[in-house]
């Protein structure tokens, strides 16, 4: 039993961390814009579908690479286009919008490339088993926390040491201000909602690779991203990043003990949170 | 205020009231596929287009549309040209299907309804025809009580009960891989009688189950439940998720290297998922409930070639001639019954045998009187790879055919008792 609980445990954090890769897109996007981006899990299944596609020219490598910069590039038109329009505004106006997207995705992605699950290959060197006897890990699951570890880094070095990064940060904190000082938030924000959208993309890759790459792939991995930002506190990046990974690791420890409730579980600890602390585990008093 | 404008502030009410938003999605109007007759006989499909389902549900469709073409160009119904009213009851939300097959029945007033591949969904409009004394016909939701103990004397059933697959995959797998049975079952009723039947099954022949974890409808995540499955050290891991979840479930039990340990099997299984699977992860033993590769049955090549046309070039799955089979069930019940009285078919069609060019299976296929389930034949088999030079399609070697009435299980088993209108 206890090898059980730490294998489930050990594997939570796995899953987590990909939880975490998506919910910092969203929260990049939700701290600096104020846009609920529900659409996040549409640009998720894009960067499974231009991986897929790319993958006959440029192989997994180059699919890895390009097709996140695609996802990315598409979401900078979105925001030019679209979303820009609504900042400003109340949230309620651009989650209504991004909804709406969320549906476009969908049933575009189905019209292009159908409705019918797409098989995805991964290199085979990737997918042997590493360990099935102590810690039951894939080479594909480490391939994708090396990843998802690579990406938060250079993420969290982009935001602190970085012109454009240290702009985002005060932002966050008084776009007012960093308005009045002369810096042009209409780019910061595009390129902000640019950056969020690359780390969907990033993990939509990263999902086709043990998941069915079908339409709905990205509304089935929305709803754990949002409980993450919750749980780990509105407006801190490391919270979202603390959020995923608790909240894998207590869906993977349930599976021992009651299996039907893995997904529940994360809604209670979400019921929870909001109840002890409303803000988050580390988010700031006063801003939300 | 300008596009740059300072952000309304996001509050975590904001982002919990957008959570509720998810579920609040309507769906637009039916589309028709029309005939040219004046005064037409309307089969309403009630039958997911969207989400977990619509490939399957796609597949269904391209099935009925062919049905559909063949009847009119044999005159229609009764002589009336025959129309198709799509409607897409959504992949989960029983309440939307509900409320469109009302639609169809009180605002389009069809004479036929059709649906739907979700089984809970299907058990919902069931009662809804019931209610209506529509003639209905279930072509791919499997959950039993549909034809047993919930069964009404004006639904009829295309696909198997899950009982029946149960029994036709059950001794092959204890001939063939052990006693020791796992199971990773969905948690919905699909699931659960399936798993039930499967057990019963199993006992039978002196099997046992040696543990089985229910995972919610929709799990992405299978490890979990695969490190429980290796941990418990079975003869068989029983997979009986559907869809996108057995795709995701059998791709990871691959990449976990479970395959080279234990014998990986299941109830049903769907050309839908196999093509959705890379080709390594394309293995186990499963049961088939309609093969589009059977050179010596009659009609079946003419079958496949039609549905090619129809389909983009690709070959017919199960749920292509579940939807082709349901059609051309309604049009020969008004075609025996001589009328559209849901009463008059119903009853002409208990113990209707299919005619060969719809049952396409070698001991063809019959309505079983008092149950109103058809008792077709069901493929015993192992997934493969696409054999080199052959049909990229071709992911399903046949292996043993099981008469549906050995499958079946004595009438009386199924606790269908039918009350009919006086």
């Amino acid at each position: 039993m206890t090898q059980l609980v730490l294998f489930d445990a050990f594997n939570g954090l796995i899953v987590g961390a990909f939880y975490a890769l998506m919910a910092l897109g969203l929260s990049l996007i939700l701290n600096l814009s104020g846009v609920i981006n529900f659409a996040h899990g549409g640009f998720l299944a894009l960067g499974g579908y231009f991986a897929y596609t790319l993958i006959p020219y440029l192989g997994f490598w180059g699919a890895l690479i390009c097709a996140p910069f695609l996802v990315a590039v598409l979401g900078v038109i979105v925001e030019r286009l679209l979303i820009c329009r609504l900042y400003g505004r109340d949230p309620l106006y651009g989650l209504l919008l991004t909804f709406g997207l969320a549906f476009i995705f969908e049933d575009g992605t189905r019209t292009i490339w159908g409705a019918q699950s797409l098989p995805y290959q991964v290199p085979g060197w990737l997918l042997s088993p590493l360990s099935s006897a102590y810690f039951f890990l894939t080479g594909y699951r480490l391939f994708m926390v090396l990843i998802v570890a690579i990406a938060v880094v250079a993420m969290f070095l982009i935001l602190n040491h970085t012109k454009i990064g240290i702009r985002i940060r005060a932002g966050t904190l008084d776009l007012e201000t960093v308005s009045v000082l002369g810096v042009n938030v209409r780019m910061l924000r595009s390129l902000n909602f640019g950056l969020g959208v690359y780390l969907a993309g990033l993990a939509g890759v990263l999902a086709v690779g043990q998941l069915g790459l079908q339409p709905t792939i990205g509304g089935s991995l929305i709803m754990p991203s949002f409980v993450a930002i919750i749980v780990g506190g509105l407006g801190s990046l490391p919270g979202t990043l603390l959020g995923g990974l608790l909240i894998g690791v207590a869906s993977g420890i349930t599976t021992v003990f009651w299996p039907s409730a893995t997904e529940a579980v994360i809604y209670v600890m979400m019921a929870l949170v909001l109840m002890v602390r409303p803000r988050g585990l580390l988010g700031e008093e006063g801003r939300f | 205020m300008s596009n740059d404008g300072i952000n309304a502030p996001v509050r975590r009410r904001a982002i919990l009231k957008a959570g509720l938003a998810l579920g609040a999605v309507q769906v637009a109007s039916p589309f028709v596929v029309k005939s040219l007759a004046d005064e037409p006989v309307k089969i309403g499909l009630d039958n997911p287009l969207t989400g977990t389902y619509a490939a399957l549900g796609k597949n269904e469709l391209i099935g009925c549309k062919l049905a559909l073409d063949q009847i009119n160009a044999k005159g229609g119904i009764l002589g009336r040209k025959v129309d198709l009213l799509v409607e897409d009851s959504t992949s989960g939300d029983a309440g939307t299907a509900v409320e469109k097959a009302r639609k169809l029945i009180d605002r389009d007033k069809v004479d036929f309804l059709v649906g739907n591949i979700n089984s809970a969904l299907a058990a919902a409009i069931a009662n809804v025809a019931y209610e209506k004394s529509v003639f209905m016909v279930d072509p791919g939701g499997h959950t039993d009580p549909i034809t047993g103990t919930n069964c009404h004397w004006d639904v009829f059933r295309v696909c198997n009960t899950t009982q029946m697959e149960a029994n036709a995959v059950a001794s092959t797998l204890i001939k063939t891989a052990g006693k020791k049975w796992y199971y990773i079952t969905p948690d919905y009723a699909f699931g659960h009688t399936l798993q039930a039947g499967l057990e019963k099954a199993c006992t039978k022949l002196g099997g046992t189950k040696i543990g089985g974890d229910l995972t919610p409808l929709g799990t992405t995540d299978f490890s979990s439940y695969l490190i429980k499955a290796q941990a418990a050290n079975p003869d068989v891991i029983i997979f009986l998720v559907a869809g996108d979840d057995a795709v995701n479930a059998l791709k990871q039990a691959v990449q976990f290297g479970l395959d080279k340990k234990y014998h990986l099997a299941g109830a049903q299984q769907e050309l839908e998922v196999l093509l959705g699977l890379p080709p390594e992860a394309r293995i186990g033993t499963w049961v088939f409930e309609w093969y589009w590769n059977q050179p010596n049955v009659p009609h079946v090549a003419e079958f496949v070639a039609d549905i090619r046309k129809h389909s983009g070039g690709h070959v017919p799955t199960a749920r292509t001639w579940f939807g082709y089979a349901a059609l051309w069930t309604c049009a020969l019940a008004a075609q025996q019954a001589k009328s559209l009285d849901a009463v008059k078919m119903a009853k002409a069609m208990q113990g209707f045998k299919l005619p060969p060019e719809v049952s396409l299976m070698p001991d063809g296929a019959f309505y079983r009187a008092a149950q109103n389930q058809l008792i077709p034949d069901l493929y015993v088999g192992n997934a493969q790879q696409a054999p080199k030079g052959g049909d990229p399609e071709d992911l399903f070697k046949v292996t043993e055919i099981v008469k549906g009435i050995d499958a079946a299980g004595p009438l009386e088993d199924t606790g269908c008792k039918m009350t009919w209108p006086t």
